[in-house]
């Protein structure tokens, strides 16, 4: 869904997202299994996308709270690294995702029987939220006028426009891009290279200045490179 | 027009950040929120509040803050209840009970109209919980928030907070490790600092000497600092444990600093028995300072070298933040919400004995370019998670998402 005024102006968006405990843990493989089908869709939000919004650096070496868990909970690197492969934004829907994050747990479960059982250090909570979004009254009249709103736009303006913008478009396409298409071949390029962007490896903040730097120099002199 | 408060906020969090406060702040422009807690400084919690209320009136916003009036029989029993939630064997006595309810009645009398005709009211931790069930003519929503680290509380004293707190309409902790069984949504807030504070402004180099020179502590080796109330929790006696493994290689002086509050009659007893500890040893300073001390202290963070808070227990910890705002890495017990603001080599270290602490002190001291980038990470993370304006954010959110009901959790407003 593109809210941004896909023929006029851009019209900047923000979210505000609240996180709620489910009462729901985990200290094992298998209670982590026999949870997921119980949490609500706002869980799997929060532990794929929420986390964005969350103190985290950059550094981070999964891409979701299930997979960090894995590695720094369990000691599991290899389930890990297969749950950090999940790609949320490829997945139709909520139930798609819950499914995929289903079988690999299984899976996992069905290669040993210590893997299952085993105690993590620390326990996975699991997080459900709510979330509102809103319009901040910022707009950007022009392709020139883009890179420097994006620049100044708060981190949770951003998150919305880019990271859960691909969750919201069936095409997986940002706010950003869906709303350059309308400028046709000139902004072309710009638009391939921020699809491109693998939006799982940076903090937020990286990711921003990464962006930035993509509509800086792909619409400088009125989007011309 | 922005107000001159909000321009200062605007030069540290971004202009786009303190408009996106105003437009949340509208939604509830014309409702009255009050928040109640029992003490007036002295702190975190009296902290907050005192930066919070007046940023949500630059808001636009009807705030008001209630302190309960209690004797110390009503304190001695509240400080029973932190210690029990935080997990300290032993109970309340019938005494205690009636105490607190009396407390509660008569601050229920007294703040009445004002809790009556309130849109929202927080509930600040479990000294006041009781007056929701005292005030039956509300007509706001109340929420309950939680400070302290009730992750594995004394099961007989949660039952009897769990009664006084089941009837709001929401509650808050700091971590998801605190959320108990509740018939109500649970939100997750960390609490926060301000970076406008007398706390946490930047302090010329001339008066950082100066109160150090005022409060006796010579500068004439690198200096360990623990801010903290005198508070059994905060493992001072710990503290003063890990300085002395560490001085064996690196000399160094320790300062402990802190104060009571009015709500804490137990802070005199673990203060002597930290003199004692220290007693004889010229390179350790215990400070007493009084609640209102914020410059002073301020001073004490921005000149320490490393700054440690070795809690066993610790609902958040916003003398970590503090310290971190101050571009110093922070060497924190591995509890509560001190793991959320401190990740190992990257803005500090956690840490879980004092010969922990110790080893991060010798390689911190020893390792002075590590040591001032991890401070530089330090203040970055506190500015994108840990300021009051954030905090202040997903207060306003949160209210903003109760008008809205039960339904979807995902809406546009």
């Amino acid at each position: 869904m593109n809210t941004t005024g896909a023929d006029g102006p851009f019209r900047f968006m923000e979210c505000s997202i609240l996180p709620v405990s489910t009462g729901l843990r985990a200290q094992t493989l298998r209670e982590l299994r026999s949870a997921i089908p119980e949490i609500p869709e706002s869980s799997l939000y929060y532990h794929f996308w929420g986390r964005m919004l969350r103190p985290h650096i950059a550094e981070s070496e999964f891409n979701n709270d299930f997979a960090s868990w894995a590695d720094g909970g369990l000691g599991d690197i290899e389930l890990a690294e297969v749950l950090s492969a999940i790609n949320p934004v490829k997945c139709k829907d909520f139930a798609e995702l819950r499914s995929i994050l289903e079988d690999i747990l299984e899976s996992r479960i069905d290669q040993g029987d210590f893997l299952s059982w085993k105690k993590a250090d620390r326990e996975f909570y699991f997080i459900a939220c709510r979330k509102f979004m809103f319009a901040t009254g910022k707009v950007a009249s022009s392709l020139e006028d883009f890179p420097a709103a994006v620049k100044t736009a708060t981190r949770q303006s951003f998150f919305h426009h880019f990271l859960d913008g691909r969750r919201r478009s069936p095409e997986g396409k940002d706010d950003f891009t869906l709303w350059l298409e309308q400028f046709g071949e000139t902004t072309a390029e710009v638009r391939r290279l921020l699809g491109r962007v693998d939006s799982y490896l940076f903090s937020l903040g990286e990711l921003k200045g990464q962006i930035v730097s993509i509509l800086e120099k792909g619409l400088r002199k009125g989007g011309k490179k | 027009m922005m107000s001159d408060m909000l321009k200062q906020y605007g030069e540290i969090i971004g202009f786009h950040a303190t408009d996106s406060l105003l437009v949340i702040a509208e939604k509830l422009r014309g409702k009255k929120i009050v928040h109640v807690n029992s003490t007036k400084e002295g702190g975190g919690v009296a902290e907050i509040l005192s930066s919070m209320v007046p940023l949500s009136r630059e808001l636009g916003l009807d705030v008001s803050w209630e302190v309960i009036e209690g004797d110390e029989p009503f304190f001695s029993c509240t400080k029973t209840l932190h210690n029990s939630l935080q997990g300290m064997a032993g109970g309340l006595s019938d005494g205690q009970i009636a105490s607190y309810t009396e407390t509660n009645r008569r601050n229920a009398e007294r703040l009445k109209d004002c809790l009556e005709e309130a849109d929202y009211v927080f509930i600040h931790d479990p000294q006041p919980a009781a007056l929701l069930g005292m005030i039956p003519g509300r007509k706001g929503k109340w929420i309950w928030r939680c400070h302290i680290d009730v992750s594995a509380p004394n099961r007989s004293v949660w039952r009897f907070v769990k009664r006084q707190v089941e009837g709001y309409d929401a509650s808050i902790f700091s971590l998801s490790d605190f959320a108990q069984p509740l018939p109500h949504p649970q939100f997750l807030i960390t609490p926060s600092i301000d970076p406008l504070s007398e706390k946490n402004i930047p302090l010329s180099k001339t008066e950082i000497e100066k109160t150090y020179r005022e409060l006796g502590v010579p500068r004439d080796k690198p200096i360990i600092l623990q801010v903290s109330r005198f508070d059994r929790f905060k493992d001072p006696l710990g503290v003063i444990e890990s300085y002395r493994i560490a001085k064996e290689y690196v000399d160094i002086r320790l300062v402990l600093a802190g104060g009571g509050a009015t709500d804490d009659p137990e802070s005199g007893q673990v203060l002597s028995a930290v003199q004692e500890a220290a007693a004889g040893d010229p390179d350790i300073a215990v400070l007493v300072l009084p609640p209102d001390a914020h410059r002073a202290i301020n001073a004490l963070q921005s000149g320490a070298d490393v700054i440690v808070q070795k809690s066993t227990r610790e609902g958040f910890g916003l003398t970590v933040s503090e310290g971190m705002w101050k571009r110093k890495p922070v060497i924190g017990g591995d509890v509560g919400g001190i793991r959320l603001q401190v990740i190992n080599r990257f803005n500090g270290f956690r840490v879980r004995s004092p010969e922990g602490a110790a080893i991060r002190i010798r390689y911190l001291l020893t390792h002075r370019w590590k040591r001032e980038r991890m401070g530089v990470n330090a203040r970055q993370y506190v500015l994108e998670n840990f300021l009051i304006t954030g905090q202040l954010r997903n207060y306003l959110s949160l209210l903003v998402t109760l008008d809205g009901g039960e339904g979807e959790w995902e809406r546009w407003i």
